[in-house]
């Protein structure tokens, strides 16, 4: 259309980028079914244990109360929420409709939408952790002891495990449907290996092992440690790398753009 | 290979000299023209499992023009752009666009070449701005989004989100998403499907003020009007193959019903000097009038050979075949023979 104004921008390799994640964010902010399960139901649970009394009290031979035990449940419950469905939803909905399809004619590449996502809920759960770390802290007044290499490394992790749950279950689901199946199909038994029905801490010992082979169970066990000032242990650190890469294995060999 | 030939005379001259013989020989003596090809497509197959969706596709698509790829649904239209495009690698045969290859320059082709698809959707909340500079920021040049818009009659639904669009405006704003890129070719899949006539006339004036200002347009279609409307060419493709290829005006013409003409002479003649004339099929009284049928340039034959014996003709009706008879005709008959088009 040489007769048209032609507007000639300089390219600058990220702006496209940042333009997609600020259009897939302003969506996720229209179609919030992430935000409400991701920090939303996280942020209420918060709200209700840390006014609950019953949940304040130091805990029998202990020096935590079950709210201290309930802090890193429930930051694991916003990854749970993200993996099964702020994540996997939005971007099995751009492949039915062939959103991705028709990104994938432009100069952009559609990997770039994927990552777009990826960094959106990333965003999520920063805003989840912070606001149950920082609600916690500030005003239900629970002393945290960060170890903080520990707690990073315990984090990252956890996210990673959960992120790549996320996309694995992006790869396989046809639809929206069978994505958000698959999500429920998951949803129940992960908050009960997380344990946010009962703390695994009072689970039987053969749950309790279940649990920690799980990539919640052994997120919950490695925040906790990392969240009352030590190290954790290598276990559960190692269980949350190998479903990472079982995951995201499966993930890019079973991903479908169309 | 002749039928890749292409005549850029005026369809009336086109017609008048296929009439000296069949369609290839008529492009053949046009090919003198010097036009710069943008596509050229050989041999193209793609199969999918065991169905063959493209057996044996070729054409050659020239800068500036309007090619159109028209067939029955199923017939390896969408396949054939798709290759075109880079979204599908051929199994075997070639696709160059503007001298790349949509295979290994992909990212080049994407570029300079807006393509909008088939059953493809934007996210329903998306509002039409958004999407538009969206679209915008992913090339180097784009249009101005507001004059596009504008142009389309949906800007002022700027601010609406996909899913409060009309068939027609989501369909709308699919063709600008194609064309903010200010491409050297857009390729349009299924133009008008859903469209009621207004919409329709508009996108088409759209098309071809878009074409006017330089850009290569190919229009897949099972709309037969509007192909006649728009290309310049079109391949016609049935079950994977290319079985007629020409201006829809020669399609039209030769692999139609032809043309019936209809004449009340000054007296009476031997119906032989009718006969005679090639291209006519048949002769054939109702009351004063004659009705001759027929192909190719009949009107002229017929006059001139009249004229030679002294017969005037009055009240003269000239009704050709459209390119739609021409559609069903060769899409009936399952004749997948060639990619030639033979009397």
């Amino acid at each position: 259309m040489s007769n048209q104004e032609s507007k000639r921008t300089e390219q600058k390799p990220f702006r496209p980028f940042l333009e997609l994640v600020k259009v897939e964010g302003k969506l996720a902010l229209r179609e919030p079914t992430g935000i409400a399960f991701g920090v939303g139901l996280p942020v209420i649970l918060l709200i209700i244990f840390g006014s609950v009394p019953a949940f304040g009290k130091t805990l029998p031979g202990t020096t935590f109360t079950l709210f201290d035990v309930y802090i890193p449940i429930l930051m694991v419950t916003v990854l749970i929420m993200i993996g099964l469905l702020g994540l996997p939803i939005p971007v099995v909905r751009d492949r039915e409709i062939g959103w991705l399809r028709r990104i994938s004619t432009t100069p952009m590449a559609p990997s770039r939408l994927l990552a777009a996502q990826v960094t959106i809920n990333l965003i999520l759960a920063a805003v989840g952790f912070v606001i149950l770390g920082a609600g916690s802290i500030l005003i239900f007044g629970v002393k945290i002891m960060f170890e903080i290499p520990g707690f990073v490394l315990s984090i990252v992790l956890a996210t990673a495990a959960m992120f790549s749950l996320g996309l694995l279950i992006a790869a396989i689901a046809p639809s929206q449907g069978a994505a958000g199946g698959m999500a429920t199909a998951f949803l129940y038994p992960l908050l009960f290996f997380a344990g946010v029905y009962v703390p695994t801490q009072v689970l039987p010992s053969s749950l309790q092992k279940i649990s920690s082979l799980t990539p919640v169970g052994a997120a919950v066990k490695a925040l906790n440690s990392s969240m009352s000032g030590s190290f954790p242990s290598l276990v559960p650190l190692l269980v949350m790398a190998a479903y990472t890469a079982f995951f995201s294995f499966i993930a890019v060999r079973y991903f479908r753009w169309e | 290979m002749g039928f890749l030939a292409r005549s850029y005379a005026s369809h009336k001259n086109y017609i008048l000299k296929s009439a000296e013989g069949s369609v290839m020989c008529a492009q053949s003596v046009t090919e003198l023209t010097n036009r710069k090809y943008v596509v050229t497509v050989d041999h193209l197959r793609k199969q999918y499992g065991l169905t063959v969706a493209v057996d044996d596709v070729s054409f050659s698509i020239a800068e500036g023009e309007i090619f159109g790829i028209i067939g029955p649904n199923g017939a390896g239209k969408t396949t054939t752009v798709e290759c075109i495009s880079g979204l599908r690698t051929p199994d075997s045969g070639s696709a160059t666009v503007f001298g790349l290859s949509p295979k290994n320059d992909r990212e080049e082709i994407r570029k300079c070449v807006g393509v909008q698809l088939q059953e493809s959707s934007l996210p329903p909340r998306l509002k039409v701005s958004e999407a538009i500079e969206l679209f915008a920021s992913f090339y180097r040049n784009s249009v101005d989004s507001k004059t596009l818009l504008k142009s389309l009659g949906i800007y002022e639904k700027r601010n609406s989100q996909f899913k409060q669009l009309s068939g027609g405006q989501k369909q709308k704003l699919s063709i600008a998403l194609a064309l903010i890129g200010s491409p050297k070719m857009a390729i349009l899949d299924e133009l008008t499907t859903g469209l009621d006539p207004d919409a329709r006339r508009e996108v088409w004036e759209l098309i071809e003020r878009v074409r006017g200002n330089g850009v290569t347009i190919v229009l897949v279609t099972h709309y037969m009007d509007e192909a006649e409307r728009l290309c310049d060419h079109v391949a016609l493709i049935n079950h994977g193959r290319v079985v007629a290829l020409g201006t829809p005006a020669a399609l039209a013409a030769n692999e139609g019903d032809g043309v019936c003409m209809q004449f009340l002479p000054s007296g009476p003649f031997d119906d032989r000097i009718l006969t005679s004339l090639p291209g006519v099929t048949a002769v054939e009284y109702r009351g004063n009038l004659i009705v001759v049928t027929g192909s190719g340039d009949l009107t002229t034959r017929v006059l001139y050979a009249l004229l030679q014996v002294g017969i005037k003709v009055s009240e003269i009706q000239v009704k050709s075949s459209s390119l739609e008879d021409a559609f069903v005709r060769l899409t009936n008959t399952g004749d997948t023979k060639t990619g030639e088009v033979s009397k």
